[in-house]
């Protein structure tokens, strides 16, 4: 089971999760609704907002819209990274198919991936649909030099959350009912994070606290490239704050996960929803 | 395949204790056992989803499973699309997948039903849907757990000539069943496991002979039409060494004998005894008695 022979495989999860997800069309189109529905949501609470008390980004001041938007659209990310590692296992847990996939000649790593891939490759497509919507609706003056190097700071992100991801993955492979804690962690992560409101209205301890917070770290970085144009120097300092950060939740994920499914296979409680 | 001295332990309970098991090329083991006795958690341990704490388990090739679950499946999408999926799995590209999956679909008997989402296919169809996928990779070993425990007659004989062809062509097999009366004109030896222990490993006719009694149920009527036969009159008729059990019908009584010559006999006696002997046919199985007998649960 080399890595080469390993990636065919990967499009076939996602030929399946295509299939799947054509037969649920109502799915897709309440996705949309409820991003559409954020959108309004958010826009008429940027009146309420002084513009005077948004914070500047590499010098440039911020509208809430901008400023919510790109918060928005990482604090989206995390939930659905998170969220999808561990529905993954769940679902083939509970479809009784886990079993089945397992059995096969294939990666253990090739299955969680493979099993999150549709719908990970699902997300910048709603987010660009999100973005696209907005910058039409309220004309966003986002600085398309910024474009690059926050990309690359949100691809440094995704390994930190992906980590993350399989940890929790693994607790509910082994503990069944997980996805309710990951919901409360990503919503405490996004309240210190500065995703809906700038962290200098948090509590001073507080603000001291989640000025540590990645999520907050990459969504600084963003904005700054986004809102303030700063470029690839200024982003220097999140990007190797992020390095090592991502390494250990990687590290540990992959550590944690597979201790889970090697306690499961030894309990033969594998396939118990 | 060769299991070599399997012990696996969950908490406090011990599912499988030094089991041993051998399986040639082309044999149809069948496994037997009560409720709880090992089975589904050695066919676990075969298929590589439960490790064991103890023993070495040597598989010569490629291992199918028809797992015993009713849920195995992506329900939304078809059989076609399910066996697709498994196939790329087993390392087949998506034509050549395509292409064995028609195949195998063909040869289950599925032909007719590709495009049906499996969550409309019958459970029988689920089940000849599942030994399919078992055979995408051309397995050498094919794990059988429970494959005709909710089907009906027709269905369940289906499945088993579909393994029986399977094994003609030199998979070995290793088939766990409820229905201890298949296992005579289907397997080619039997295990028969108890609280995770081989309490029996040999042919079915070895089994058989471990069967305690032959039991017959026989109709009998009083010949000068003096109303229903009661038990002990019929019983005193047949005389010592027999053992005679009402049923809940009029007339119908079950007959038990250790001597060979016993049943006979006590027909004869029940003619010359006043009573007409209007059918006489063996009762349960040899093959239910002898597992019942090794099982303890015949009493």
């Amino acid at each position: 089971m080399s890595v080469i022979s390993e990636a065919p495989k990967l499009a076939a999860f996602v030929r399946r999760d295509f299939r799947i997800a054509m037969s649920y069309r109502m799915g897709a189109l309440g996705g949309l609704i409820a991003i559409l529905t954020q959108i309004v949501a958010f826009s008429l609470l940027g009146k309420l907002v002084d513009p005077a008390r948004m914070p500047l980004f590499d010098g440039t001041r911020a509208t809430y819209v901008e400023f919510v938007v790109i918060g928005i659209c990482l604090n989206l990310t995390v939930l659905m990274v998170l969220h999808e590692l561990a529905r993954a296992v769940r679902t083939e847990q509970l479809t009784g198919t886990l079993e089945s996939l397992l059995v096969t000649p294939t990666r253990i790593g090739t299955v969680q991936v493979g099993s999150t891939l549709f719908n990970l490759l699902y997300i910048p497509i709603q987010l660009f649909l999100f973005l696209a919507v907005i910058a039409v609706v309220f004309g966003l003056d986002l600085h398309t030099a910024g474009i690059l190097p926050a990309t690359v700071l949100m691809l440094e992100f995704l390994p930190f959350v992906w980590g993350l991801g399989l940890i929790a993955a693994g607790a509910v492979l082994t503990f069944r009912r997980g996805t309710g804690a990951i919901g409360a962690g990503v919503a405490l992560v996004g309240l210190g994070s500065g995703a809906f409101f700038p962290l200098s209205v948090l509590p001073a301890w507080l603000a001291h606290i989640a000025a540590y917070n990645p999520l907050a770290i990459v969504l600084s970085g963003v904005r700054d490239a986004l809102i303030g144009g700063a470029g690839w120097q200024a982003l220097a300092t999140p990007m190797l704050e992020l390095l090592p950060l991502a390494v250990a939740s990687v590290s540990a994920g992959m550590f944690l996960f597979r201790f889970f499914l090697r306690r499961e296979r030894r309990l033969g409680t594998l396939g118990l929803y | 395949m060769l299991v070599r001295d399997v012990v696996c332990r969950f908490a406090d309970k011990t599912a499988l204790d030094g089991v041993d098991l051998a399986i040639a090329p082309g044999e149809i083991r069948a496994l037997l056992g009560p409720n709880g006795a090992g089975k589904t958690t050695l066919i676990r341990v075969l298929s590589g989803l439960v490790k064991p704490q103890q023993g070495t388990v040597f598989t010569c090739g490629r291992v199918g499973l028809v797992p015993s679950g009713d849920r195995s499946f992506y329900l939304r999408i078809s059989g076609l699309e399910n066996l697709i999926f498994f196939a790329r799995l087993n390392g087949l590209k998506l034509r050549q997948a395509r292409s064995r999956a028609q195949e195998l679909l063909e040869a289950v008997g599925l032909a007719e039903v590709v495009n049906r989402p499996v969550g409309r296919c019958s459970h029988g169809m689920q089940k000849r849907l599942a030994v399919a996928r078992a055979l995408l990779g051309d397995p050498q070993v094919l794990l059988v757990d429970e494959a005709t425990h909710d089907l009906d007659p027709e269905a369940a004989r289906r499945i088993r000539e579909l393994v029986r062809g399977i094994a003609d062509q030199g998979t070995a097999v290793l088939w766990t069943t409820q229905r201890v009366e298949e296992v005579p004109s289907f397997a080619d030896s039997v295990t028969l496991l108890l609280q995770g222990v081989v309490v029996f490993a040999g042919s079915p006719a070895e089994l058989v002979a471990r069967a305690p009694t032959d039991r017959y149920l026989i109709q009998v009527c009083t010949r000068d039409a003096s109303g229903p036969p009661q038990l002990a009159a019929v019983q005193l008729v047949a005389g010592p060494g027999t053992t005679i059990t009402p049923t809940n019908d009029v007339g119908y009584f079950v007959l038990a004998s250790r001597n060979p010559r016993g049943v006979g006999l006590a027909v004869a006696r029940l003619v010359n005894g006043g009573f007409d002997v209007i059918s006489c046919r063996q009762a349960d199985s040899e093959m239910e008695e002898a597992f019942l007998a090794l099982t303890g649960a015949a009493a």
